[in-house]
């Protein structure tokens, strides 16, 4: 139990160096007021912040809004489409 | 436009003010929006299949078809019961449909503007549920990516006004409660 092998430790690291992410789409129907009130409400961001990740999905189509494991990941996603926003989750670096 | 539709209180509830046109409209949506929620709940095959549920529950994985089909097995009942029960507060909330009540009556003229108290817990309902709701009209007004709608028929006139005006309410209740 104790013992760690250099190995496993390695492929825990990798695997932390890989985390999930939380995408939210842009699409025609959500109002941009909603969005960014969705980003406050339910990720406790500043008014500033949330202004800012509704603009990136606006304008790029898509924003990263979290980061984490894919347990974690998955609960936002079924939030953000519990709101009604496209979300998706994958690899960080995908 | 001119009155408030939307005003909150110091308690923080929010009263809300319809025309009796403007409530029964949005109760008929809504019972429409309910059924349709509770019929794909009841039957995820049928969930799974119909465009519209494609959009109310997209896929959670763009890349992956199989993980996006084993979240969705876990999720989809689930976000269809409180998608379908944020319906049935705004139900609720609208009240008693006085229209159906007195079918034929003539009186409409003398119907009185309705106003409904929403507490915190309604006023999340009603976010989800119009956004459900204009969720469910674009995908009938067959509107693209861009915003433009393809639908051309003799509903499309009506659907569109009610989808604009779905947005307008929900922006309001936005700028009501984001300050």
């Amino acid at each position: 139990m104790t013992q760690t092998t250099e190995h496993t430790e390695l492929r825990e690291s990798v695997s932390l160096d890989r985390p999930w992410v939380t995408l939210v789409w842009d699409d025609p129907v959500n109002l941009m007021s909603y969005v960014a009130y969705v980003f406050r409400s339910y990720f406790g961001v500043t008014a500033k912040q949330a202004e800012r990740l509704m603009l990136q999905v606006h304008n790029n189509g898509r924003a990263v809004v979290a980061t984490g494991n894919r347990e974690s990941m998955e609960r936002h996603v079924e939030a953000m489409h519990g709101y009604g926003l496209m979300a998706t989750l994958a690899k960080a670096d995908e | 436009m001119s009155d408030q539709r939307f005003t909150r209180q110091l308690s923080g509830a929010l009263l809300a003010r319809f025309e009796p046109i403007e409530a029964d409209l949005l109760r008929l949506a809504t019972r429409q929006l309910a059924d349709m929620l509770d019929a794909g709940a009841a039957d995820v095959q049928l969930a799974a299949s119909d465009g519209v549920f494609g959009r109310l529950l997209p896929d959670a994985y763009r890349d992956d078809d199989e993980a996006a089909a084993e979240f969705r097995r876990f999720t989809s009942v689930n976000l269809l019961e409180r998608k379908a029960q944020n319906a049935q507060i705004v139900l609720g909330s609208l009240g008693a449909d006085a229209g159906e009540a007195d079918a034929g009556a003539p009186d409409s003229a003398d119907r009185q503007p309705v106003t409904i108290t929403l507490d915190a817990d309604a006023v999340q309902a009603w976010l989800r549920s119009l956004t459900d709701l204009r969720l469910t009209l674009a995908d009938r007004l067959q509107i693209a990516p861009d915003g433009v709608v393809h639908l051309d028929g003799d509903d499309t006139p009506f659907l569109r006004e009610l989808y604009e005006w779905l947005g307008m309410l929900q922006e309001d209740l936005v700028h009501t409660i984001d300050v």
